[in-house]
């Protein structure tokens, strides 16, 4: 459904490259998640997909195919028809991405006009019939409130009603469940995890939480400083990591244990974008590296896991 | 255009502390045989009707004019500021007050104000100014306050509330900071409105007994003999709107850099 | 042990809506107490009524033996310069002064107080922030300049260079990734151990909480509906919403005990009842009044008529 080969963004006005080298499928009705720092490159990944980077950032190469459509070369009126209809997406903070001053069941009711085609005497009934299959459980009531009258999680709910308005098949959710609160994050990630099954809905899920992308997703890509350094099935990847930067992800991720424990944490922080060194990138943090991490690493598929590591073979890593 | 305005002020300025040492004429020598004669090297932007250099009035006539200016401001900032500041801090009863009390003094008409307490005071360019500066503090008070309500309910405030600073610590330390360039910008805006308010004054006769010189009064006379010399205005109406221009063009600029 | 915050019988009103209702939780010396609760439960306003900021209806908070709410104007100020009781903020982009620089943030406790000369506060300030991991030289820069973490260590670092017997932190990791979150609380942890220092943090994610804290205690609507050993209630909830809150909590490992989804529900909201009723699936008429807030194994108390026994949770 979704294929991006040798992603390549930069950013700035010396064109400094920010991601390079990425590649991910996501196929029909499956969920991928995107996990890294802030500064890995996941989100320019994810808004690249969009045709949303921000300016002065821009794809300098590579390809990104939405069921054979070339998204980089699009121009606006190609991505109109795609955005809402083909792939759609929910953020981090539902309430910037709704008017304030339009009841919450305009603005759904305006996106399945658009999208559907529904004619204005059908989109009241559509609406409320789409909030209800959200999970909002009064929803009549909610299709006349205004987004300042409602909370966190009904927002995000609603927008991920107007964002399925369309019928997607890929929905990208940035960061969607950050800013809410944890008992309201499960019941959305539920929802998420609920649209695929019932309307195999592709999903790409980019969070800085571990946790969540192994809530939800089939199969995750680590970021580090602008590159995937492994990718693969979720279940896998959690139990038996080959890259050392993953290892240490899992070890500072929430494990559900609630004794008090000596917290890990990743000694130093990651180069910036401009400051990248010419072999590993993770190196200078890590706890396995050798004089060979200082060439250039490229990454290496064996059944279905991607790992860009020289050492990924002879490490023996825990997992959780 | 910054470095315009600048340099058009510094000039002012320049006339205003020594204009009556530059003037290349003495600005009250009469020379009636010599009277409304146009511009000449001798005199290069002509005489006046009784025959006094205009260049030398109007360059010894800034210093007054100025200064006059710079008082009603001060006075405005004084009588503007501080209440202004005190309404933000000491409670909803002393706010009240001084916000009506602001209220009233805006509802007074400029020029009729000045005139009357003129006609009180007595008729002096120091009373006129005052009044005006009376007449402008309702601007600084709001917008002092303006400035500075935001800022009470900050979180930096409440957390030098919590170290235990008094008021006056938390007003200089935190709030003077930000509030001081927005009144800058007020102030400056102001002088040239103040600027205008005396040309205005001294234009009608008050404040300034003739033959001294001012902007105001030479532009009056200019007036009363518009048949013989109809361009002659035009050089004192073009020098205070060129120095009100120029305040505003600095206002401007700076409150523009600020809010960056 | 002995109670160094005592807070008794709480009530916080805003817009006459009550926001904390007769909430009572004493924090022990030398303990690391954690508040969890969700948006609107009154965790903020609780901190916010500890250090003095938000307008007391009813009850009483006393702090080593004085009685905070009865202290006001000179009182008050005399009191809070002692530096004894410091509060986090939890935004630093809102709680530092953009025009000052790092320095002189992190020195304006002492610079109130009055009590040094400004080559000692310099002193103190450096300390400070090599204690919070931030290089000394960061002194000179303003908030704009640096990075969100680092902002964040900065507001921590103007509370310790106080001194502070008790540190009340509203939600100090949250803006946080993983990693730089658990540089965080590995330094409160720190602070109670070598330094004696009470923290008491305020976080609506468990397992954060978890690492360090000693105690925790859960708020719902202005109530409290559990507190005890946090290892404990956590391993057993006895309070549906604690119960719900840890099945909720994502964990990297995804089987879990009971699922998040059986223990949401709706029931009869009662009014003047369980302020949980309405979302309890075990709800029963019994939850018409409200429950006391009940000791029960010694150092846990909940506040619900049902405590659950049968549930329980192991991960």
């Amino acid at each position: 459904m979704l294929r991006v080969d040798d992603l390549r963004v930069t950013v700035g006005a010396e064109g400094t490259e920010a991601v390079r080298q990425v590649s991910l499928t996501v196929h029909k009705g499956e969920s991928l998640g995107l996990v890294g720092e802030s500064g890995s490159g996941k989100t320019l990944t994810c808004r690249a997909v969009l045709g949303v980077l921000p300016p002065g950032a821009e794809v300098a190469g590579g390809r990104i195919t939405l069921d054979g459509t070339d998204l980089t070369t699009l121009d606006r009126r190609g991505w109109d028809r795609i955005r809402g209809g083909r792939v759609a997406a929910v953020f981090q903070d539902p309430a910037s991405y709704l008017n304030p001053s339009l009841t919450v069941g305009r603005q759904l009711a305006e996106q399945l006009r658009l999208k559907r085609g529904l004619r204005r005497g059908e989109t009241r009934a559509a609406a409320v019939e789409l909030l209800e299959a959200m999970g909002i459980r009064r929803a009549e009531a909610v299709f006349g409130q205004y987004p300042h009258e409602l909370s966190g999680g009904m927002l995000q709910r609603a927008l991920i009603a107007i964002a399925v308005a369309g019928d997607p098949g890929l929905l990208v959710a940035d960061e969607a469940t950050t800013a809410l609160d944890p008992a309201v994050q499960a019941e959305v990630l539920e929802l998420l995890a609920d649209l695929r099954e019932r309307r195999g809905l592709a999903l790409l899920l980019v969070s800085h939480d571990l946790a969540v992308v192994a809530q939800v997703c089939d199969r995750v890509a680590v970021f580090y400083a602008g590159e995937i350094v492994e990718q693969g099935p979720t279940a896998d990847v959690i139990a038996n990591p080959r890259h050392p930067y993953t290892e240490a992800l899992l070890r500072v991720a929430s494990l559900g244990d609630w004794r008090r424990r000596d917290l890990a944490v990743i000694p130093g922080r990651p180069p910036e974008p401009g400051a990248y060194p010419p072999g590993c990138r993770f190196a200078a943090r890590c706890a396995f590296a050798a004089e060979r991490c200082a060439e250039p690493v490229e990454p290496s598929t064996v059944d279905d896991r991607t790992v860009r590591c020289v050492r990924a073979g002879e490490l023996a890593l825990v997992g959780a | 255009m910054r470095r315009l305005a600048l340099a058009l002020l510094a000039v002012v300025g320049l006339l205003a502390v020594a204009g009556h040492l530059i003037a290349p004429h003495d600005p009250l020598a009469q020379a009636p045989e010599l009277a409304l004669r146009g511009p000449s090297w001798v005199h290069p932007f002509g005489t006046d009707y009784l025959g006094r250099d205009v260049l030398s009035r109007l360059v010894a006539g800034t210093g007054t004019t100025v200064v006059a200016a710079v008082e009603s401001v001060g006075a405005g900032l004084l009588l503007g500021v501080l209440p202004g500041l005190a309404s933000l801090w000491f409670g909803r009863g002393v706010e009240w007050l001084l916000l009506r009390g602001s209220d009233a003094v805006m509802t007074l008409p400029f020029i009729v104000f000045a005139v009357a307490v003129t006609g009180i005071l007595g008729n002096g360019l120091t009373q006129a100014m005052l009044a005006i500066g009376v007449l402008f503090a309702p601007l600084f008070f709001r917008v002092t306050r303006a400035a500075g309500l935001a800022l009470t309910r900050a979180q930096y405030v409440e957390a030098a509330e919590l170290f235990g600073a008094s008021r006056w610590r938390v007003l200089r330390t935190h709030v003077w900071g930000k509030v001081a360039p927005t009144v800058a910008v007020t102030a400056a805006q102001a002088t040239g409105g103040a600027l205008l308010a005396v040309s205005s004054l001294t234009f009608l006769g008050i404040g300034v007994q003739p033959p001294a010189p001012t902007w105001g009064g030479v532009l009056a006379s200019d007036l009363g003999f518009l048949a013989q010399q109809p361009w002659a205005p035009v050089i004192p109406a073009a020098l205070i709107a060129l120095t009100v221009a120029a305040l505003n063009t600095l206002a401007d600029d700076r409150g523009l850099r600020a809010a960056r | 042990m002995s109670t160094l915050l005592e807070i008794q019988d709480l009530s916080v009103e805003y817009d006459r809506h009550l926001v904390l209702d007769g909430v009572s939780l004493a924090v022990r010396t030398g303990e690391i107490l954690g508040i969890i609760g969700e948006t609107g439960s009154g965790k903020t306003t609780l901190a916010r009524a500890v250090a003095g900021l938000a307008p007391v209806r009813g009850g009483r908070i006393a702090f080593d033996g004085t009685d905070l709410t009865a202290l006001r104007g000179r009182a008050r100020r005399a009191w809070r310069r002692t530096g004894a009781l410091q509060y986090v903020f939890q935004d630093p982009l809102r709680a530092l002064d953009p025009q000052h620089t790092v320095g002189t943030i992190v020195g304006e406790g002492l610079a109130v107080a009055g009590r040094q000369r400004p080559a000692e506060i310099a002193t103190r300030v450096s300390d400070a922030l090599t204690r919070v991991g931030l290089d000394p030289a960061l002194a000179a820069r303003r908030p704009g300049e640096i990075s969100g973490g680092q902002r964040q260590r900065v507001l921590l670092a103007r509370a310790l260079a106080v001194e502070p017997r008790l540190l009340l932190c509203d939600e100090p990791v949250s803006a946080l990734d993983a990693s730089n979150r658990n540089h965080v609380l590995r330094l409160l942890a720190g602070l109670r151990d070598t330094a004696g220092v009470t923290v008491v943090v305020i976080s609506h994610d468990l397992s954060s909480l978890a690492g360090i804290a000693d105690r925790v205690a859960v708020l719902y609507g202005g109530r409290l509906a559990e507190h005890g050993p946090i290892g404990d209630v956590l391993a057993a909830p006895r309070h549906p919403y604690t119960a719900l809150l840890v099945a909720s909590a994502p964990s990297v490992r995804r089987e879990r005990a009971v699922p998040a989804a059986r223990l949401r529900g709706t029931g009869p909201g009662y009014d003047g009842g369980c302020n949980y009723s309405a979302r309890c699936p075990f709800a029963t008429a019994a939850c018409a009044t409200a429950p006391a807030l009940s000791t029960v194994d010694g150092d846990r108390a909940v506040a619900c008529h049902h405590a659950l026994a049968d549930l329980e949770f192991t991960s």
